[in-house]
């Protein structure tokens, strides 16, 4: 006889390539993995309480790539708003925290990947948000064009989170010309 | 429309009734309404929550995590597709742009001649359209409705000489806002939400929303019911729900109800289960105008191009395309690269036209499932398929540059920008490929077929399993193929056609 409980534990189950893959590149970046720090972060202790999803360092590392993947195509134009204008990284923190538990892994996984073995692939032996700007754009850059799939696929969902935070800004919007909603209702639902 | 929301239950679910149905889109709305009719005790269960119109207010980080999957994040297994997939009472009806096509005659044909699928051919489902068209208040849009972005598309098409023509939509009351993907704020659509669901209430059925059925319950080949979670507000797990039934409706799409139907150990001695995924996948084309189109504004895919698609078997045109113009949100993700030089793209948002190439696909994809039971999704596109994308990527390019782009951008990285049409005779079109450009799904089909063969079908020509007397089917997930076009209309006449034989059933089993 099935029963529910039968049908639960019986569930068949798939080897994940993504999850394969992502755990084949952190190993393959084993030794910076080894070496891991999660301190030298810079959080007000204010702010990290405040978090939901992310720790204190994958704040950080949130921040710095929000600020290159938004970087102002104008920078005498002090009416573009920064990712750090419109908090980019506190809604990333959000959005992370409101994911399934599985998917929520797999980005934070990403965090990782980008803060310790992404500059080692461009010869940077640095972590992403002690590299300066420039190089950081190398990184990001290198990932976007990776000829490792998973890597492009892990930058796509990046940006897609942080232009999610930035362009939800009505700020942001006049860069584009965007009038925005025709209605003006708080949101019902969301947090 | 008196809804029971799973978050708000203070105690455990423990029901017996005649019917369950799980999920509430086009064809689990149009399920309950019918048994319901029929005298049944039947309840729904819907995993997403119940939104009305006064919470749609148009911000797309608002309700992309409210109406869609994985907050809208939903992807193939190697991130290579956008999974864009429906939540909440009403399912994808709520988010879609309303459109409504016919299945194809030739496609019903198909599955009645290859697939074995037995008493469902044009003739038959024909008054299920019209019924369908008719309650759902299905007109042609007017060409006085066609915002700028669909004008590009029709200028471009009549001027290459190709076929094309406009598209019919269910909304009464259209303010032509453009927000139709983030929920309708003025209550327009004429969707499951809107008009099936109360219906269906007022017959009788009940409606619980934020449950999660974890399991079907089934022993001796008879299905008994279901077991779930109702959740609470940021999705956890607060309430025990278990219903006992003679016959269950699985709606849940073609993911959802594949992925409870593995995590349930459904017979499947074929190996069938989950499998033959078809999704059309599309890429985007962007033209660049010399003025503004404000193309985000207005009724969106009101016009389509059908020069690259036919729908007989084997066929070398399976390429459907319509415009895909988005908010900001959704635009910037499409867009090639990061920075600066995004930014300065970004400033033609205005002027932009977009076009999507939407694949008819063979490609066969495969939901599986997650160690924690959620669905996976493997789809990994055939090089046939990916050459009629790249076939449809250039058609769209020679269509906005026909309607008078100045410039035309594949998102690809680097982007590929092309300044007129000449170009596009020596481009080199390798770069569109899954993890090449940016590709999104919205109408998953196929992974619980019908057919009259089990070997090769998991349900039979009436939606019943082949091997578990009393539990149906009534979502996308019975199309033995593609479709090449919006499935809704096809899921609603299908369970209206399926219906009868779901209450048949009532009277039949134990």
């Amino acid at each position: 006889m099935l029963t529910f409980a039968s049908a639960l534990e019986n569930k068949p189950h798939a080897v994940g390539r993504r999850r394969f893959i992502l755990g084949a590149v952190l190993l393959a970046g084993g030794a910076a993995l080894a070496a891991v720090r999660t301190s030298g972060y810079d959080v007000p202790e204010a702010r990290a309480a405040t978090l939901l999803a992310l720790s204190p360092w994958q704040l950080v590392v949130v921040e710095h790539a929000a600020r290159r993947i938004c970087a102002p195509d104008r920078d005498d134009d002090p009416s573009i708003p920064t990712a750090d204008d419109v908090d980019v990284a506190g809604f990333v923190d959000l959005y992370v925290a409101r994911l399934p538990d599985e998917l929520r892994t797999d980005v934070l996984a990403l965090f990782g990947y980008v803060e310790h073995v992404a500059p080692l692939r461009v010869g940077l032996a640095s972590r992403f948000t002690r590299l300066p700007p420039e190089d950081q754009d190398r990184v990001l850059a290198a990932m976007e064009s990776s000829s490792v799939d998973l890597l492009r696929g892990g930058f796509a969902g990046l940006k897609s989170l942080a232009f999610m935070g930035y362009y939800r800004d009505p700020r942001t919007w006049k860069i584009l010309g965007y009038a925005g909603p025709w209605v003006g209702r708080p949101a019902k639902g969301w947090w | 429309m008196t809804v029971i929301h799973g978050r708000e239950l203070t105690s455990d679910v423990d029901l017996d009734v005649d019917a369950v149905v799980i999920g509430t889109g086009a064809g689990g709305a149009i399920a309950l309404r019918e048994i319901a009719r029929s005298g049944a005790h039947v309840v729904a269960l819907e995993e997403g929550g119940h939104h009305t119109t006064a919470e749609f207010n148009q911000r797309e980080e608002q309700m992309l995590p409210i109406l869609f999957q994985d907050l809208g994040g939903r992807t193939t297994d190697d991130l290579a597709i956008r999974v864009l997939q429906g939540r909440g009472v009403g399912g994808s009806t709520i988010h879609n742009t309303n459109l409504c096509k016919r299945i194809p005659d030739e496609i019903l044909a198909l599955w009645r001649d290859r697939h074995r699928v037995k008493g469902a051919g044009p003739d038959e489902l024909r008054p299920r359209f019209e019924q369908i068209e008719k309650e759902l208040s299905v007109t042609e849009i007017p060409a006085a409705m066609r915002n700028a972005n669909n004008e590009v598309l029709r200028r471009g098409v009549e001027k290459l000489g190709w076929r094309g023509g406009p598209l019919k939509h269910n909304r009464v009351g259209c303010q032509m806002s453009g927000f139709c993907e983030l929920g309708c704020a003025y209550n327009a659509k004429q969707n499951a939400l809107k008009v099936v669901l109360p219906q269906a209430l007022e017959a009788g059925a009940s409606l619980y929303s934020d449950v999660r059925v974890r399991a079907i319950a089934h022993h001796g080949g008879f299905v008994s019911g279901v077991e779930g979670v109702a959740l609470g507000a940021r999705g956890e797990e607060i309430r025990k729900v278990t219903i006992r039934a003679r016959l269950v409706v699985l709606a849940g799409s073609a993911v959802g109800s594949a992925a409870l139907a593995l995590a349930s150990g459904l017979p499947d001695p074929h190996q069938q289960l989950g499998k033959k995924l078809r999704m059309h996948p599309g890429a985007v084309v962007a033209g660049v105008f010399d003025r503004e189109l404000t193309s985000v504004y207005g009724v969106p895919q009101s016009y389509e191009c059908t020069e690259l698609l036919s729908f007989e078997e084997g066929s070398k045109k399976r390429i459907w395309i319509v415009t895909a113009f988005a908010h900001p949100i959704a635009t910037a993700a499409s867009m090639s690269g990061f920075g600066a030089a995004h930014m300065r793209s970004m400033r033609d948002y205005g002027k932009l036209a977009v076009l999507t190439a939407m694949l008819h696909d063979d490609t066969a994809g495969q939901v599986m499932l997650t160690s924690d039971g959620r669905p996976r999704i493997r789809y990994s596109l055939s090089s046939d398929d990916r050459e009629q994308l790249a076939k449809g990527v250039v058609a769209c390019a020679r269509i906005l540059f026909a309607a008078g782009a100045r410039e035309v951008v594949v998102p690809a990285v680097p982007p590929v920008r092309l300044r007129a049409a000449s170009e596009l005779d020596q481009l080199d079109t390798s770069f569109v490929r899954p993890h090449g450009v940016p590709l999104t799904a919205v109408h998953p089909m196929g992974t619980l077929r019908m057919g009259e063969d089990p070997t090769a079908a998991v349900v039979k020509s009436t939606g019943e399993h082949h091997g578990v007397r009393g539990l149906f089917v009534a979502d996308g997930s019975l199309f033995p193929t593609s479709l090449g076009g919006p499935p809704q209309i096809g899921i609603y006449a299908m369970a209206l056609h399926l219906a009868p034989h779901m209450v048949a059933a009532l009277k039949t089993t134990r």
